[in-house]
């Protein structure tokens, strides 16, 4: 995995709203993502997660900020040259296998609907043949391909989703909690896949997630999002290793265990932002880099203590 | 906690459902016992029948459901044979309530919180107005929210997801029931709150001396809470016992399956256990054991005939073949075995 | 007491071989055994179900077929001829029904059983296309001020002051303009008509636009025709034929209230209005509610079979109904 930048998010801010009712669903948001790594966005509901996704995928619009891809903007308004190109590179995977896909086409339509829309084959057999393609890449049966959604189980749903992406060639996938509805089970049959896609194909995913066991396991580097602002983003096993931001902590506290002695002794840690950041008025927090790739949002008071805590 | 009184005793229960002109079983022969103040949980994944399951213990089946053939004992009573919505409402609240999934569609949004609570008050527990407000508040008050007598008259839009949930719980409690059955309580949640709710609901069992069946896919809320845990596939109970045998020491296929296939035990950079292949079909009659097509350590026997129970402890068994003395010997599958492990060297560190 | 079959006993004579490992044969585990179901087959089948909206189908089809054919028959009148008693050579006026007139005539002696097939005949085409035209342009418009955002507001401020003139005012003035006839009849209730199902389908539309699968085909680059084509009116049949099927029935009523107040097609082209009408006149007279008595059956029924046909229809059309 080389450290090229793939898409920069720089000081993003989306709103929702009328102009005198606007909620701020994500502010002043900056990270970058590299190619070829998967890269993990964890939050609870509300935090603005998925927001920041439909921002860069250009379905809810950027109020101010910049979203950067390749080296060129692709937020505000942009030539439909680079839109149509963008619709190839930049493909998303949604939550719910059961609302995601149209009911009351098949298969074969669901999949190629991105090929029409860019007629991006050539002849009606290249058509059908990169449909097989893609069917068979994610482990369903090309015959699936003339059938309805409802024959099928939450989990192969989620596949004709992603092999509908696939179909596309993007380089850039948001997988917006695509594990989130399925079984436990089906879940990592479903993580198998999108490790293998990626090994084969030179992916590069932004997975949103709210579940922290799965995004350690998948992640190369994770960013922690809180009402809307990034708290702390660092490689997954040093977020793991040294959590520092209260919220970082609060939320790695609470991650279910499968070990009945451990979760029944558990101590969660609350966070309670009134209280931790008492000063934020006085002493607004900033960016900053506490060890190489590791940033946490603090003003300086509390900077100071986490670097006592990463010495002790 | 536990002691050996039976407060619900399931046998041998069969439920089926008219679907499209053909028949589901959806539940096919499960037993199961409930002891008085114990936290039993049931796993499994959607279409292993444990909503229907539970549902079956309040006559809250589908119109297109019935109860084919068991029994379910209660007090004395066989639930299974109730026909009537009279029987069952003797039953509902008062001696048998539920807690649903979903906090949003569960409560009335254009009735006063409190007021949802005190109905269920005067519904079942033989007292009225200004009674039964006091003790609405108070059990607000117990489930966590504060300044009760104010959120009272607040309506369920204005309270968050954990908070809508605890109302909910609010309102089961004041049922004052025996049984509390909650349907995947925490799934809709986010996991602080998820925790916070755990632990309010095993605080009101110490309270009002419930016995807790948890309904849930998410292990790690089984670990939490769970004395005993169920393993449910495709209608039938597979495993059940004490939690720590269950996680520790698993006997059938798919529990090593679905404990195998946690994110939590798997290594970077390699796949993740994953069972193959999905949950059989229903509609059709099943021969033999229910996971044989998807389970690698299948034995022709579990192609021919169902296993029944083999006993591993008073307190545990599983209904695998593989447990039979004629079988081979089958250990667990790594992971299992380094999970083991693992606890093991936690529980030295500690000491 | 509990199910503890702690099996010592059981079969001993269980071959021993049966406790090989089996061959795991991965690939059969992806095959799912799914119900084979299909929606429209389904809603047939849930329509069947209701006995009273098969029969009023039959009944409906029956008498449509039947005006079709009617004129063929043999011994049929012409609906306009007006009859002459051969002995006076006056006109058969207001004959009670009998073996020649199995319907009687009316005031100037024409053959009511004629009149009254040749009037439903027009009534229902007027219906039909009013039906038509309404679900066209109701559908378009209406897709389009749910679907495109921007035109909401522009819409929205159209339907108002058009849905605030009274339609029964519309229907007067451009009857009055126009000078009745079938065409101009179609016409002015189309010009009202097309309100309500383009508010039904705005409505429907609003709800479902955002749902993750249309958010998906937006992601994938689909435009905004094939998504709504595609995506979005297959979720809305049901609603759609009720409302054709009410438009039938409406049309006819409007039609009568046309006729009532002088404004409905011209007596030389029957249709149930102005049968009603004239039988109207007569009413008070015993001897002659036959003429009143047999177009308001046939409306009746119309009106009776296609409401309840496109209320169970639409029903059944309801994927939840599908059980």
């Amino acid at each position: 995995m080389n450290k090229e930048i793939l898409l920069e998010v720089k000081n993003l801010k989306v709103e929702f709203g009328k102009s005198n009712k606007k909620f701020t669903a994500v502010n002043d948001v900056s990270f970058n993502i590299h190619k070829g790594e998967t890269f993990g966005l964890v939050g609870e509901s509300g935090s603005g997660k998925t927001t920041i996704g439909r921002a860069i995928i250009r379905i809810n619009p950027a109020a101010s900020g910049e979203i950067i891809y390749k080296g060129q903007t692709i937020s505000g308004k942009i030539d439909k040259e680079l839109d149509t190109e963008l619709t190839r590179k930049i493909q998303m995977i949604f939550q719910d296998p059961m609302a995601s896909l149209n009911e009351r086409a098949k298969v074969d339509y669901i999949v190629s609907e991105g090929l029409y829309n860019l007629k991006n084959y050539g002849s009606e057999e290249d058509r059908k043949k990169k449909v097989e393609q893609a069917l068979l890449d994610v482990g369903l049966l090309p015959e699936f391909a003339s059938r309805f959604p409802h024959e099928f189980s939450g989990g192969q749903r989620q596949r004709i989703g992603i092999a509908r992406v696939l179909v596309m060639e993007p380089e850039l996938i948001i997988a917006d909690e695509p594990i989130s509805a399925l079984d436990v089970s089906i879940r990592a049959q479903v993580i198998n896949l999108l490790a293998e896609l990626q090994k084969q194909k030179d992916l590069t995913y932004l997975f949103i997630a709210h579940d922290l066991s799965v995004v350690r396991f998948i992640s190369d580097r994770i960013a922690v999002i809180y009402k809307g602002k990034i708290v702390e983003l660092a490689e997954t096993e040093k977020l793991f290793a040294h959590p520092l931001h209260p919220y970082t902590r609060s939320l790695l506290s609470a991650i279910p265990t499968p070990n009945p002695r451990v979760e029944k002794s558990k101590v969660i840690e609350i966070y309670q932002p009134d209280k931790e950041h008492y000063d934020y008025a006085s002493n607004p927090p900033e960016w900053i880099e506490i060890e190489p790739g590791h940033f946490v949002l603090a003003n300086e008071r509390e900077f100071e203590s986490y670097k006592k805590n990463f010495q002790s | 906690m536990i002691n050996n009184e039976i407060v619900l005793s399931i046998e041998d229960l069969v439920i089926k459902f008219n679907l499209r002109g053909q028949e589901l079983t959806a539940i096919r022969g499960a037993s199961l016992t409930l002891y008085k103040g114990e936290s039993l949980a049931i796993v499994g994944e959607s279409g292993s029948g444990k909503s229907v399951f539970t549902k079956s213990f309040m006559g809250l089946l589908d119109a297109n459901g019935r109860i084919e053939s068991g029994s379910i004992l209660y007090q004395g009573n066989d639930l299974a044979k109730y026909k009537t919505e009279d029987e069952w409402i003797k039953i509902r609240g008062k001696e048998i309530a539920m807690v649903f999934q979903d906090p949003m569609t569960s409560l009335n949004p254009l009735k006063k919180v409190g007021r949802q609570v005190q109905e269920s008050i005067e519904l079942h527990q033989n007292l009225k107005g200004e009674e039964a407000k006091k003790l609405a508040v108070e059990i607000l008050n117990d489930v966590g929210i504060s300044d009760p007598e104010i959120r009272y008259n607040q309506y369920p839009h204005e309270f968050s997801g954990g908070m809508r949930q605890r109302v909910v719980i609010a309102i089961a409690v004041a049922c004052n029931p025996n049984i509390l059955i909650c349907d995947e309580p925490t799934t809709a949640l986010d996991v602080t709150i998820q925790a916070q709710i755990l632990q309010l609901l095993k605080n009101l069992q110490k309270k009002y001396r419930l016995t807790i069946i948890y309904i849930t896919h998410d292990l790690g809320v089984v670990a939490n809470v769970a004395d005993r845990i169920a393993v449910m596939y495709a209608g039938d109970i597979i495993e059940l016992g004490l939690s720590e045998e269950v996680f520790f020491d698993p006997k059938h296929p798919y529990t090593w399956a679905l404990l195998s296939s946690l994110p939590q035990l798997g290594i970077k950079g390699e796949a993740l256990y994953s069972i193959k292949g999905t949950p059989p079909n229903l509609f059709k009659e099943i021969k033999g054991d229910a996971f044989a097509p998807r389970n690698p350590h299948a034995l022709k026997i579990d192609f021919e005939e169902r296993p029944p129970y083999f006993e591993v402890s008073p307190t545990h068994k599983a209904r695998t073949w593989l447990l039979d003395p004629r079988a081979p010997k089958v250990e667990p599958p790594l992971l299992i075995q380094k999970m083991k492990e693992m606890e093991v060297k936690r529980g030295e560190g500690i000491e | 007491m509990t199910s503890k079959k702690i099996i010592n006993n059981m079969a001993d004579n269980i071959d021993p071989s049966l406790f090989d490992f089996a061959e795991y044969d991965e690939s059969k585990s992806e095959l799912t055994g799914y119900s084979n179901y299909s929606f429209w087959r389904s809603t047939v089948q849930v329509f069947m179900k209701n006995k009273v909206a098969v029969a009023l189908l039959i009944l409906i089809v029956t008498v449509v077929l039947f005006t079709l054919v009617q004129p063929y028959l043999p011994n049929q009148k012409s609906p306009t001829k007006i009859y002459l008693d051969p002995n006076t050579g006056l006109q058969y006026r207001n004959v009670q029904p009998n073996d020649e007139f199995i319907f009687g005539t009316n005031s100037i002696g024409q053959d009511l059983w004629a009149r009254l097939w040749s009037g439903t005949r027009t009534s229902l085409y007027i219906g039909v296309a009013v039906g038509i035209f309404e679900a066209i342009v109701g559908i378009t418009i209406g897709a389009l001020w749910g679907y495109v955002r921007k035109l909401d507001a522009i819409i929205t401020e159209i339907y108002n002051v058009w849905d605030n003139i009274p339609s029964t005012v519309v229907l007067i003035i451009l009857t009055y303009i126009m000078k009745p006839s079938i065409p101009t009849i179609i016409f002015a209730m189309c010009m009202t008509g097309w309100l309500q199902m383009a508010r039904f389908v705005r409505n429907l539309i609003l709800i479902i636009r955002d749902r993750e699968y249309n958010l998906a085909s937006r992601c994938l680059g689909t435009p905004t025709g094939r998504i709504i084509t595609k995506n979005l009116l297959p979720y809305l049949v049901s609603v759609i034929m009720l409302r054709m099927a009410l438009a039938i029935p409406a049309a006819i009523g409007n039609e009568v209230f046309l006729s009532y107040i002088g404004m409905g097609l011209p007596v030389d082209i029957p249709s149930l209005g102005n049968l009603i009408n004239e039988g109207r006149a007569l009413m008070m007279d015993p001897s002659q509610r036959y003429q009143l008595f047999f177009p308001a059956a046939v409306i009746s029924v119309v009106t009776i079979s296609f409401y309840v046909i496109g209320n169970v229809f639409a029903d059944s059309a309801d994927p939840r109904n599908h059980v």
